[in-house]
């Protein structure tokens, strides 16, 4: 590559260098001028925050408190405290620190109820950082707030199970 | 205070200057200091000093669960995280004995290769930035790439949900299965980059202003990268042909045909030419791939129950190895029989090319300090794991 | 009473450079922006950011003005007042239309580059008052490249002043009315292109900027400067660049004299275009290294501008003997 180069194409890189900047100049340019406007949300979106699911029939929440998602999170941010009564397991509480939380949706892919889903919206911002910690109550009520992700724990266990070949959603 | 007696010192004994690029510097890519002695503008010796950015990645992967891990370990080389993440997954998969389903690693080596564009067009527009500075020419050059990476995360995100830290390596296979529109999308995005990458190469490689700043430059000659271990771009760039996914073929390499993008003489130059030539050869790795796509699950496990743990046969150790944007990045793992590994190594590309700086920037001027530094493209999340 | 005809004349000048000046800035910003794909300034005075120059001042007021406690006290104060009043004092002696000048002389294009080489005082004087390295590197360099680039700048200015036959501007305007000095054949066009890249060098400007290298030299002589005092460099650059643009466009493309419109209309266009030409140059290369600097100095521009001077005078005489 140590060939030596012609003085005619230098003076060419030189004016194609200008040109391109000419050509830039005239075009739309590429900002979204953000809170006005906003870029659309894809499909698969999931870096809103969580909420915690109600089963849409009977109305009840969906946690059973087993607590797989406390012990999968890498960064330790969910605790959770079993109680059974009524037949099955309910969350007594379910604390989930969102300020630590490296959005790697394991809590999500764990889940066999379906309970804890991220949400397809933008992060709201908060005032105070104790608004981040986020409790059972506010969790239930986060699920008013935006859709669902298209990723949801069941979901993710059948792209896994291995007899099912063929099956894409 | 012990830094200004040291440069005291050197001022008066040696009449060199000690000028400190220090950890906060525009250019130098992260936080990593170099203690230059300068005679005039020339550099007579250097002294780099790392460990800024050090967060105990393998200490902490001793208190993680195997499944719990590749999330973590996206966050190393942040500028291309599915190679960090693919590493570690086939470490696992060697010491544990798991099949991956073929349409798995395919869809692997689609998001590989889509990082690696991305973060090849960081390295040229931040190299870009080197060269011209942040107000003029180089800024153009920098906006330019970073317009175009954009389309490229966009992609990204449509497949997986987040732009960047995709957590898409899963052991025993992938999480996300592709959508219906994906290859219309892939196609347009490959003849809107190829179009580019042409623009550029022409634009820069005959620029006389730029062949004068990074022709001859920094040269590394071929026992020089085998003796410190350097690869990727960097030994590319010299002329021997060491690329892992042609030599030790992981996750469905071998099925691709490719070429592999050499240089001459190991100059600035001819780093920066192997990386947009590779741009290239990823956009037909992809698009080879999404054609040849078989069907079948993506992923070889039972879905991720926790009363299924994965736990490795005891005293197993293993070695995995891809070839990141970067270099070489090996995973090593040694599993004494429970859910945690014992021990974890990563063995990490930028380190290694960095270590060239006390050979090859002695002898140039401090504007090409920068652009050597530039051009051997450390990433410090790396270097300090 | 001609003295006070003279302070109030001096004073509507000395406000209106700085105001036009001020508004470059906006001007480069919106430029540059548009050329990288991106909006320039646009929130301060919708939608297209007009009060952006003002709030940067206002801003740069109120700054706390820190000088490092062994700095150069007196030296430090004195190098940005030094450049801002020498590339304001350039402005007397351009003329604005076809007939009015600050001040009349008849040498003065001579007395233009005396101004314009007094720069760089201002500027080696604040690398050295700074007592940091990184503005002492940057001043060395930059005093040896504004030094170096006078050369060729003096050369190529003589070329029109030998072609009109004087040193004075308004004789240079007169003399182009046939046509104007940069169509002729070779020695037209290669000294403007050599005072153009003279003068880009002289105000560090890209692709000669390695004084402000912010990849290198974090913000080069300017580096211990806060407040009013960064914006005098600032401003001092930007005088400097609309003065060059304005002397080219009275040396080189014949000032005020155009077909239809009046002579203040066509000197306004041409200065913008040579100013917006400048700032394309800017946004589109990248930086040269110093040795490359001199070489391309030394070795080729001196000699080349030698040459088309030696030209110019032979074209003059052959007229003058035919």
């Amino acid at each position: 590559m140590a060939k030596k180069v012609s003085k005619i194409r230098l003076v060419e890189a030189i004016i194609f260098s200008l040109w391109i900047t000419l050509k830039n100049l005239f075009k739309r340019p590429v900002t979204v001028q953000y809170p006005i406007e906003r870029r659309p949300i894809p499909e698969r979106w999931r870096a809103g925050t969580f909420a915690l699911t109600t089963d849409k029939e009977t109305g009840e929440e969906n946690c059973i408190g087993c607590k797989l998602c406390e012990r999968i999170c890498p960064s330790d941010i969910i605790i959770v405290e079993l109680e059974k009564h009524s037949g099955r397991g309910w969350a007594k509480s379910f604390v989930l620190d969102l300020q630590a939380c490296i959005q790697c949706e394991l809590c999500v892919q764990v889940c066999p109820t379906d309970a804890i889903v991220m949400l397809r919206g933008m992060a709201t911002p908060v005032a105070r950082r104790e608004d981040f910690i986020l409790d059972k109550k506010k969790l239930m009520e986060n699920e008013e707030l935006f859709e669902a992700a298209w990723a949801t724990g069941i979901k993710l266990q059948k792209l896994h199970e291995p007899q099912k070949a063929g099956e894409k959603s | 205070m012990e830094g200004y007696v040291e440069e005291r010192i050197i001022e008066r004994e040696f009449g060199e200057l000690a000028l400190n690029m220090g950890p906060q510097h525009p250019s130098t890519h992260g936080v990593f200091r170099m203690k230059l002695h300068l005679r005039g503008e020339t550099v007579v010796n250097v002294v780099p000093d790392i460990g800024y950015l050090h967060r105990g990645v393998e200490k902490l992967s001793e208190t993680l669960d195997y499944d719990m891990l590749p999330p973590v370990y996206e966050r190393d080389d942040y500028l291309c995280p599915t190679a960090n993440s693919l590493a570690f997954v086939l470490a696992v998969e060697k010491l544990a004995s798991i099949e991956v389903p073929r349409r798995a690693s395919y869809l692997r080596v689609i998001t590989a290769e889509l990082q690696r564009i991305a973060s090849h067009l960081v390295a040229i527009g931040t190299f870009g930035l080197d060269l011209g500075g942040s107000m003029g020419g180089g800024t153009t050059l920098f906006l330019y790439c970073f317009r175009d990476r954009e389309k490229v995360l966009d992609l990204m995100e449509s497949l997986t949900g987040t732009r960047f830290h995709t957590n898409m390596n899963q052991i025993g296979g992938v999480r996300y299965d592709l959508y219906p529109d994906f290859a219309k999308e892939v196609m347009e995005l490959k003849q809107y980059l190829e179009k580019l990458v042409d623009d550029y190469r022409s634009m820069l490689e005959t620029n006389p202003i730029f062949l004068e700043r990074t022709r001859n430059v920094g040269i590394v000659t071929q026992e020089l990268a085998k003796e410190f271990g350097a690869s990727g771009p960097v030994i590319r760039a010299t002329g021997i042909p060491y690329d892992i996914r042609r030599s030790k073929p992981y996750s469905a390499y071998g099925e691709f045909e490719f070429n592999i993008p050499l240089g001459t003489i190991g100059d600035v130059f001819d780093r920066y030419l192997v990386r947009i030539l590779e741009i290239s050869e990823s956009l037909s790795i992809v698009s080879q791939a999404l054609e040849g796509l078989p069907e079948g699950p993506v992923n070889s496990r039972k879905p991720l129950k926790s009363a299924l743990l994965l736990k490795p046969p005891k005293g197993a150790e293993a070695y995995g190895a891809v070839e990141s944007p970067r270099g070489e990045l090996g995973v090593f793992v040694v599993s004494d029989g429970t859910s945690k590994p014992y021990r974890l190594k990563l063995r990490s590309p930028s380190f290694s090319n960095l270590a060239l700086i006390s050979e090859i920037l002695p002898g140039n001027l401090v504007a090409d300090a920068v652009a050597i530094l530039g051009s051997l493209d450390p990433v410090f999340g790396d270097v300090d794991r | 009473m001609i003295f006070i005809m003279g302070f109030l004349e001096s004073a509507i000048l000395l406000g209106a450079v700085i105001g036009i000046v001020a508004y470059l800035t906006w001007l480069e910003r919106k430029f540059s922006g548009r050329m990288q794909s991106r909006i320039g300034p646009y929130l301060v005075g919708r939608p297209h950011g007009w009060l952006q120059p003002i709030a940067d001042g206002l801003k740069l007021i109120s700054k706390e003005d820190i000088v490092p406690a062994k700095a150069d006290g007196l030296l430090f104060n004195f190098a940005p007042a030094w450049i801002l009043v020498v590339s304001l004092l350039g402005f007397a002696f351009l003329p604005i239309t076809a007939n009015w000048v600050l001040v009349n002389m008849d040498l003065g294009l001579l007395y233009f580059t005396a101004f314009g080489s007094l720069i760089v005082i201002g500027v080696f004087t604040s690398g050295w008052a700074s007592n940091n390295k990184y503005a002492l590197l940057s001043s060395l360099r930059s005093a040896a490249q504004i030094v170096a680039y006078e050369v060729p700048l003096l050369f190529s200015l003589l070329v029109p002043a030998i072609l009109a036959g004087s040193l004075d501007f308004m004789d240079i305007i007169r003399a182009q009315k046939g046509y104007w000095f940069i169509t002729f054949p070779v020695i037209g066009q290669i000294s403007f292109l050599i005072f153009l890249l003279a003068s880009l060098a002289e105000s560090n400007r890209m692709p000669f900027d390695l004084s402000e290298a912010e990849s290198e030299l974090v913000a080069g002589f300017s580096i211990e400067y806060s407040g009013m005092k960064f914006a005098y460099f600032y401003l001092g650059e930007y005088v400097h660049l609309l003065a060059v643009s304005l002397l080219v466009s009275i040396l080189f493309f014949g000032g005020p004299l155009g077909p239809i419109l009046p002579g203040g209309v066509w000197i306004t266009i041409k200065t913008m275009a040579v100013f917006l030409g400048i700032l394309w140059i800017r946004w589109s290369f990248l930086r040269v290294r110093i040795d490359q600097l001199m070489m391309f100095n030394w070795k080729i521009l001196t000699p080349v501008s030698f040459i088309v001077l030696l030209l110019a005078g032979l074209w003059v005489n052959l007229k003058a003997g035919m």
